[in-house]
């Protein structure tokens, strides 16, 4: 287990109820952390139309987690 | 006849609509101001008109040529009466001919407004209870040109003091002050000069827009394009400070260029009043140097990306989500992610919400616009030229700015354009002018609007099918599957998003329609 911390933006913040958290997870991956996480937080977004960052920088799903990395998961917004 | 002229006769519209007539006009459109019997609660008897006639006649004349210019019609003219009128009477006559209605409507309205704006002349209204006061000088409460005099609109309102004050306006031959953005060093004189020669395509006249527009217009860039079709609502203005209740129903496009001009009369401005769409946006953005992306759906964004993704113009995206938004700069260098390098799969409108679904605060796309701006006037002036690609969030509950470095996506098609529309299939889109057209076509109507958007509807003009999109991407209600559908909702863009996602899905028989109940007639 690694502790990582994570943070939500726009619907997903609105959908987890919160906009950060630290979380420990056996996840190896960004794709199954989040789609650990979306048993949790009623997510109604496929993984498909977000993107996730580690450490400040865009990823992809497959980069394996270390333990303290800042995650953020971003839906595409539109309003203006 | 003369293009701006008083009269201290009675009018004759026939008289002068003769005038206008031209063998290459197919269309015209006039405007009477006739003298009403009431102004701000108090009854009117009467009342007298009083214009500094050499100053105002050259101000009309130029109002008139300019409707000309813009528009493109074939003639207009403009009559004031002077003198003293009883009620009924007609005050102001408008003209215009031209080849079609579109321009004809449109510079009636432009002579119309800016007359009433620019030209000095003055209204002293007699009141049935024996007072009089000289009224509605719009010059002086929100002026087209910038001027300055004092607001005085007691009995003793003195014409001769604001004649002498406009006729040293600044009007056309005003000079701009850049000073105080001169002095940077980084902008210094030769800067300024590349903002003149600059041009700026603003696609969406919206929250982000505005800001956008505004400073682009104050800072001196030279030519501005307004590309939006929509018109303003009463829902925009807490967040578009730019329009005003008058503007309501108007032309965003149209009405942000009236103001723009009285921001700088240096810059030219095109009012272009319609959507982006395929077949207009490469023209577009071609004759620009740089596109600022303000508009509220995806469709528009990634219309946009392809469009200077092809021409290899930079562009600045921006978009918000109640209190968050977003920002990227697309340059068009080696290593910069276009929006689809970020977003592979382009989203669906309707699923991650707008703001007329999940609400917004004026200062969050204010805010968002404003950045915007900058970075257009960086890309404009060279500056940021070591800045990396990134995506910048800004959350404005928490006050907290964040820069996700992003790279090019070797896997992106760049200008891949996946929402066109391929010949072969059916439409997605299908066009009616009104309800009863829609109901007659053998489709059945779904109404997917939000129960509050429904409130207002009127008994006649109401569609019993309602599923709304919300319970749809929640999953609290299914589409029906069996029938044929056409979706409805208030502009045509949530339902197309619908109609594409459910085609996606294999369901043939569903249509949107096109700009929604917006675009139906009663």
């Amino acid at each position: 287990m690694i502790d990582v911390h994570v943070q939500y933006f726009a619907v997903l913040r609105e959908r987890a109820g919160l906009s950060q958290e630290t979380v420990a997870t056996a996840a190896a991956t960004a794709a199954e952390l989040y789609d650990e996480l979306a048993t949790r937080h009623p997510f109604n977004l496929p993984r498909s139309m977000l993107r996730v960052a580690i450490n400040d920088e865009f990823a992809d799903w497959s980069r394996r987690l270390g333990t303290g990395d800042r995650i953020v998961f971003i839906p595409p917004v539109a309003g203006g | 006849m003369r293009a701006f002229a008083f009269s201290s006769e009675p009018l004759d519209p026939e008289r002068h609509r003769a005038a206008l007539a031209d063998p290459a006009s197919g269309g015209y459109a006039s405007f009477e101001g006739w003298v009403r019997d009431h102004n701000e609660g108090r009854r009117v008897e009467r009342l007298e008109y009083e214009a500094f006639e050499a100053l105002a006649i050259k101000e009309g004349e130029r109002i008139v040529a300019d409707a000309v210019a813009r528009f493109g019609v074939s003639r207009a003219a403009c009559v004031h009466r002077v003198g003293s009128l009883g009620i009924g009477d007609l005050a102001v006559w408008v003209g215009v001919a031209s080849a079609h209605r579109g321009e004809a409507f449109a510079a009636c309205r432009y002579i119309i407004d800016e007359v009433k704006h620019r030209v000095p002349i003055w209204k002293k209204e007699h009141y049935a209870d024996g007072d009089s006061g000289w009224v509605n000088c719009e010059r002086c409460a929100a002026a087209a040109q910038p001027h300055d005099h004092e607001h005085d609109h007691d009995g003793a309102h003195a014409p001769a003091a604001h004649h002498a004050r406009s006729a040293a306006d600044p009007g056309r031959d005003f000079e701009h002050d850049y000073s105080r953005q001169v002095a940077l060093p980084e902008v210094g004189t030769a800067g300024q000069a590349k903002l003149a020669a600059a041009a700026v395509l603003v696609v969406g006249a919206g929250g982000l827009g505005v800001p956008v527009l505004q400073y682009l217009a104050a800072a001196g860039v030279g030519r501005i394009g307004i590309l939006d079709g929509d018109r303003v609502e009463a829902s925009n203005l807490h967040r578009q400070p730019l329009y005003g209740i008058a503007d309501i129903g108007h032309f965003k496009a149209e009405v942000a260029a009236g103001r723009l001009a009285t921001l700088n009369c240096d810059m030219r401005i095109d009012a272009i009043a319609t959507h982006a769409t395929h077949g207009n946006i490469d023209e577009l953005v071609a004759d620009y140097d740089v596109v600022v992306e303000c508009t509220d759906n995806f469709r528009a964004k990634f219309l946009v990306n392809d469009a200077v993704v092809r021409s290899g113009k930079p562009a600045v995206f921006a978009s918000v989500h109640q209190y968050e938004g977003q920002l990227q700069v697309y340059r068009p260098e080696p290593g910069w992610p276009c929006l689809r390098c970020l977003w592979p799969s382009a989203p669906r409108d309707g699923l991650v919400g707008n703001c007329a679904e999940a609400g917004v605060l004026g200062p969050v796309p204010a805010t968002l616009g404003a950045m915007q701006a900058m970075q257009a006037l960086k890309l404009l002036l060279g500056l940021g030229a070591t800045e990396a690609p990134a995506l910048v969030m800004v959350d404005l509950l928490t006050l907290e700015m964040r820069r996700l470095t992003a790279r090019r996506n070797p896997a992106c098609d760049h200008d891949l354009d996946v929402s066109a529309e391929t010949p072969d299939a059916a439409p997605l889109e299908l066009e009616f002018e009104t309800l009863a057209a829609a109901r007659a076509s053998g489709l059945e109507l779904i109404d997917i609007r939000e129960a509050w958007e429904r409130r207002f509807d009127s008994p006649d003009a109401s569609i019993p099918a309602h599923c709304p999109l919300s319970e749809l991407v929640n999953g609290r209600a299914a589409f029906p599957r069996d029938g044929r559908y056409l979706i409805v909702c208030a502009h045509g863009v949530r339902s197309l998003s619908l109609t594409e996602h459910l085609r996606s899905l294999g369901q043939t028989e569903v249509f949107s329609l096109r700009g929604g109940l917006a675009a139906l007639r009663a």
